[in-house]
This record gives C-alpha cells, sequence and structure tokens, in this order.
C-alpha cells in the first residue's frame, strides 16, 4: 500500500491557482524528498495531505484513508512539522510535549524526545515564547516523533537550523526510517534531498514536472554543470581539444572565456586538456546548477542551462 | 473523544495570561463590593432580613453578571482561535489527532473553566460575605444563583470563541463581540419593540399576538433570559414565573400590560392606585400556569440555543476554513 497518493489534486484560492492537478505516490518505507522553490506549492500539497485546506478537485489518500473523511485517522499515526507554524508562549517545552504525548495517547519519556533533538532539560523547563527558531524547531521535531508515528511529514525541516541541527535533522530522517517510517519532506535546497532522499519529486508552478531516483536527478545535476575559464589566447586548436575530453557536452568561445559545460568529475581534465593545447589557464570558475537552471532541464527535456549559457555568451558577443 | 486534551491544554495556556488575572480580579472585587457593603453598613438592622438577599441579588447582583461577565467571557475568548491562527500554532494543534470540532469543543470548554474558577472564588468570598452579614443567607438559592451564571458564562464563551473561529483575526473577532455585547445590552428591546411596531402598523397584528411576539424576541436576548430566569427563581410563591415575565414589560402603559397579562401570560391583571396618583399593574396567579413556551424551561432552553448557534456559526465557517 502506498504511504501518500495523490490523483489530480488540483486547489485554486480565488483566482489563484497553486496546484494543477497533482499526481503523486510515495510508498510506503521510503524517504520521498519533495523539491520544488518557494511558492511551487510544497506547502499547499502538505496542507492538503493534513486536511489544513481542502483540495477544490481530485483525491488524496494517505496511509490508506481519504484527507477529507478520515483526516483524524491519518493524523493519529503521522508525525508533522508544518511550515509556518508558531509555539504556545506561554507553555514550557515539556508541556508542548505532554500535550502531544496526551493527544496522541502515547506512552514515551518526553526528556529522552528533547535529548534526541538536542535540547536539554533547562530548556524543557522554560516557556517556549523565549525560544530561539532554531529550538522551536527542535522542539516541533520532537513532537512530530511522539508515538513512533508511521508517517513523517515535515515541511522545510531545516529552515532555521544551523548546520549542526541539519545533520541531527538528516540523522533523525534516516534513524526514523530505519525503524519503519515513511518520511516526506520538502525543500526548496537541493542539497539537503541529495543527501538523504531515495526518490525525489520536483514540483513547480503547482505541477508535479519530475519524479525520480536520486540516482538519475544526480545524473542530471552533473550534465549541467557550468566551468568558465578564462585563457590567455582562446586559440582553435584549445576549443577543438577541450570538445575532445569525453563528457564535455558544450563549448562557447567569447573572446578569451570559454564557457564549458561538463559533468562535475571532468573539471581537472578539461583544465588539463587546455594547457596540453598551448592555452594557459588564467582563471576558472565552475557554476553548480541552481534549481531553478534543473527544474528548467527538467520541464522541457532539453539542455536548458546549456543554451541559456550561449545566449549570454552571444550577448556578450553583441 | 479528545476535545478534553484541548481543554486541558487551553486551561493551562490561558490560565497563565497576566491580563485575564487582572481582569478576574476586577470583577471579584466588584462583585463583592455589595455584600461588604450590606456587611459594613449592618443592612438588613431594621427588618428585611429575610428577603435581604434575593433583594440584593435582583437589584444588584443581576446585573453585575449580565454587564460584566460577558466582558470576562469575551476576554477570555475573543482570540481562542483567531490568535492561533494568526501566529500559526493552529497549525501544531491540527496536526494533532484532533478535529476542528474537538478543537471548538476543547475551547469552549477549557476557556469556560478559565472564568469558571473566578467566577467561582467570587462566589464563593462574597457567600461568605453575606453570611457574616445581618440577611439571612439561602445556599440553595445562592448556589442556584451561582449554577445560572456559570451557564450564562459558558453561553457567552461559546459565542466569543465560535466568533473567533468565524473571523480572519482577532480585531475582527473583538468587534464582533463587542457588536454582540452591546446589542444585546443596549439595544436588543429596541429592536423587539420595534418589530412589534412595524408588526403592528404594517401588518396590522396586534394585540395579544403582538406582545407575543415582542415577549419571544426578549427571551431570546440571552442576556434577559438569564435575568428573567434568576428573577423567577428568587420569587417566592407559584406566580413567581408569572411575575418574572410579566416585568419584562415595565415601560408599558396599563392597558398595555393588561393586554400582555391576561392574554400573554394566562394570568389576571390586577390595576391599583398608587399612593401618589397613577395606577400600577400587577399580574396575579390563576389556575392556568404561564404558556409552556414563556417558562422558566422555555427561557433556559433559548439561553441554551445560543450555544448551538455558536456551533453551527463554527461549523459553516471554521470547519470550511482553509489555513
Amino acid at each position: 500500500m502506498a504511504a501518500i497518493e495523490l490523483e489530480g489534486v488540483r486547489k485554486q484560492f480565488g483566482e489563484v491557482t497553486a496546484l494543477e492537478g497533482v499526481d503523486l505516490t510515495v510508498e510506503e518505507g521510503e524517504i520521498y524528498g519533495f523539491l520544488g522553490p518557494n511558492g511551487a506549492g510544497k506547502s499547499t500539497t502538505i496542507n492538503v495531505l493534513l486536511d489544513f485546506v481542502r483540495p477544490t478537485d481530485g483525491t488524496a489518500r494517505v496511509l490508506g484513508h481519504d484527507v477529507r473523511e478520515e483526516s483524524k485517522a491519518i493524523r493519529e499515526r503521522t508525525g508533522v512539522l508544518p511550515e509556518g507554524y508558531d509555539v504556545y508562549d506561554r507553555l514550557t517545552g515539556r508541556e508542548h510535549l505532554e500535550f502531544v504525548i496526551d493527544s496522541k495517547d502515547a506512552y514515551v519519556d518526553p526528556a529522552e524526545l528533547l535529548d534526541r533533538v538536542g535540547l536539554d532539560q533547562e530548556d524543557a523547563e522554560r516557556k517556549a515564547g523565549g525560544y530561539s527558531k532554531g529550538m522551536a524547531q527542535r522542539l516541533v521535531l520532537a513532537m512530530a516523533l511522539v508515538g513512533e508515528p508511521d508517517l513523517l511529514i515535515l515541511d522545510e525541516p531545516s529552515s532555521g537550523l544551523d548546520p549542526n541541527g541539519a545533520r541531527m535533522m538528516r540523522e533523525i530522517v534516516r534513524e526514523e526510517n530505519e525503524r519503519g517510517a515513511t518520511v516526506f519532506f520538502s525543500s526548496h535546497i537541493l542539497g539537503q534531498v541529495e543527501s538523504v532522499c531515495d526518490r525525489v519529486g520536483i514540483i513547480q508552478d503547482g505541477t508535479l514536472i519530475a519524479e525520480d531516483s536520486i540516482e538519475n536527478l544526480q545524473e542530471a545535476t552533473d550534465v549541467e554543470t557550468t566551468l568558465t575559464v578564462v585563457v590567455d589566447e582562446a586559440t582553435d586548436a584549445v576549443v577543438s581539444a577541450v570538445r575532445d575530453v569525453a563528457g564535455v557536452t558544450g563549448v562557447d568561445r567569447s573572446a578569451d572565456e570559454l564557457t564549458v559545460t561538463c559533468s562535475d568529475d571532468i573539471k581537472m581534465a578539461v583544465l588539463n586538456a587546455i594547457e596540453e593545447a598551448g592555452g594557459e589557464v588564467e582563471d576558472f570558475d565552475t557554476h553548480e546548477p541552481s534549481l531553478e537552471e534543473l527544474f528548467a532541464a527538467y520541464t522541457d527535456g532539453t539542455d536548458q542551462p546549456q543554451s541559456r549559457a550561449a545566449t549570454a555568451s552571444a550577448e556578450g558577443d553583441a | 473523544m479528545s476535545w478534553d486534551v484541548v481543554a486541558r491544554k487551553e486551561f493551562r495556556d490561558a490560565l497563565r495570561s497576566k491580563g485575564l488575572w487582572v481582569l478576574s480580579l476586577v470583577f471579584t472585587a466588584f462583585f463583592v463590593i455589595p455584600a461588604a457593603a450590606a456587611l459594613w453598613f449592618d443592612v438588613g438592622i431594621r427588618g428585611g432580613q429575610d428577603v435581604g438577599m434575593q433583594l440584593l441579588i435582583r437589584v444588584i447582583y443581576l446585573n453585575i453578571v449580565t454587564l460584566f461577565l460577558p466582558l470576562v467571557a469575551i476576554f477570555a475568548g475573543y482570540a481562542a482561535i483567531s490568535k492561533e491562527r494568526t501566529s500559526g500554532s493552529l497549525k501544531l494543534l491540527l496536526s494533532l489527532p484532533h478535529s476542528r470540532k474537538d478543537v471548538i469543543i476543547g475551547k469552549v470548554v477549557g476557556r469556560c473553566g478559565v472564568v469558571g474558577v473566578p467566577l467561582a472564588g467570587a462566589f464563593i468570598v462574597n457567600a461568605l460575605f453575606l453570611i457574616a452579614s445581618r440577611l439571612t443567607f439561602k445556599p440553595g438559592l445562592y448556589v442556584t444563583f451561582a449554577l445560572f451564571s456559570l451557564v450564562f458564562a459558558l453561553v457567552m464563551v461559546a459565542v466569543a470563541v465560535s466568533i473567533s473561529g468565524a473571523v480572519e483575526n482577532s480585531l475582527y473577532s473583538i468587534i464582533g463581540n463587542m457588536t454582540f455585547f452591546v446589542s444585546i445590552t443596549f439595544f436588543w428591546n429596541l429592536w423587539a419593540n420595534s418589530i412589534g411596531d412595524g408588526l403592528w402598523d404594517y401588518l396590522g397584528i396586534t394585540g395579544a399576538a403582538n406582545w407575543t411576539t415582542v415577549l419571544f424576541l426578549k427571551l431570546l436576548n440571552p442576556s434577559q433570559a438569564y435575568k428573567t430566569i434568576m428573577n423567577s427563581m428568587l420569587g417566592d410563591g407559584g406566580n413567581a414565573e408569572r411575575s418574572a415575565r410579566f416585568s419584562m414589560f415595565s415601560g408599558a402603559n396599563g392597558s398595555e400590560q393588561a393586554t400582555i397579562c391576561n392574554d400573554v401570560l394566562a394570568g389576571e391583571a390586577n390595576t391599583t392606585q398608587t399612593i401618589f396618583g397613577g395606577t400600577q399593574t400587577s399580574c396575579l396567579e390563576t389556575a392556568q400556569s404561564v404558556p409552556l413556551y414563556f417558562s422558566d424551561g422555555a427561557a433556559l432552553f433559548y439561553l441554551l440555543l445560543w450555544i448551538g448557534l455558536a456551533a453551527a456559526v463554527s461549523y459553516y465557517t471554521f470547519n470550511q476554513y482553509d489555513l
């Protein structure tokens, strides 16, 4: 059985279409990264799963339950770290957890959970109104973990966390997954998704534009690395030498600057080829593909970043 | 059933609001002043000890309760949902296995507890003063007064919370709540009478039918329903219910009052000369009882109807709302 199943989910807020027919399936036991720029529809999708917003069209099922009809049953087995939340200022960290434990009829020691997310005893007794953003994020993560949920829905879980916190978050995601939980989390940062996810869905402008395994995604990422090299003299010999390097998909020359599109791991080979052909590298710069470019690559299937680079160099000529 | 978990959280949370404590203290102080004064000035020394407590409740306490208790209830409930919606903590709450119905019920019960605790305190302190005073303390009657006041508070909290769930933010909620408060406190009778006049002028509905409508409208006001029930409870004898309803028309003239007594309340109007030369109409007991729809039970039903109305408003607004 699939943990999450969306079929043709559309959501209209007045004139604005937030989701236009999203089909998405998350299998039980996998870690699914939900990737997209801000405003693409990630949170709206998550809000549909939790019955925070009601879809205009389409059906959504979570853990086998309809999101509209049996939302409570879903939330009994789901741990959630929502986006744009606020904690209860006047309640302490421990009281927050006790509230969740009571709500879910769970038997857990709050101290244990707080320890897991890196909040100490002193923090636990303080009112959450005085917490920093990162502490609040840790507290809400601990709340999501109460009762060993079958599904974890984490909306931008690393926001507000420092690098250590982000690492802890990834560790917890892995641990929970090993325990048997399905994890669905959204992010607008490629790196966060890459390191933990089994599968990735990419959403843009309310449409799921790609669903892929992490390997395929990485491949797509590599293809689009752009290397900009400034040489003393960009001769034809240099250009053709670069073009001959296996893995190079495009070379553009603009005065003494070469823009090379290649996979990430052959950058050194390209630089060596230039030197061997008699060119002298004065400066070079690599440009990792941005998420937007990755989306572009996925949206029309052509190698968008390369053609964009070509356009840029053409403009440089003029 | 999970509203009790929400109610406990609400109680814990709201109990720590300093503003609410200050308001409760002010309310308690207000509440205790008349009883303290009765003790201090040794009220009842020249007789009247026996009905003194009833009189004190009727003349002073019912007004304190209807004027100030709604304000405490509004303060306790107006932000119950709107604040959580604006801040985003509602997302944490609804991520947990609580339906929106559970949330509304839990909020009403929890906030009612927050109002109820200081209210109970005020009633106890007040009782001590009354017991110490010369006035005869009637425990049964006093507890009745306390319980109906709590029911009234519950209704007001339910309305405040449902308005809070129906609107966008706490500002709109306080505006809506104050509009409701001012309406039931100051304008309701004016509207009820205007509707009566309109029926008379435009539809030709006169006499008993007209007054029946007006009384019915008056009883729909939660504040007046509470007052007239209490007046009936405080009165002695079998005619207390009728007298309580009849006294809601103190502004009507003699012949109107006679119609109201005879034809609307199934009583017998008795007009007497006052020592100042005017007349005074009272409504006496007959073999018949007050019509069922104007009885104390009915008034209580109309009062509780507001909880139903609040629930319906919540259902069609908060329940449908996209977070």
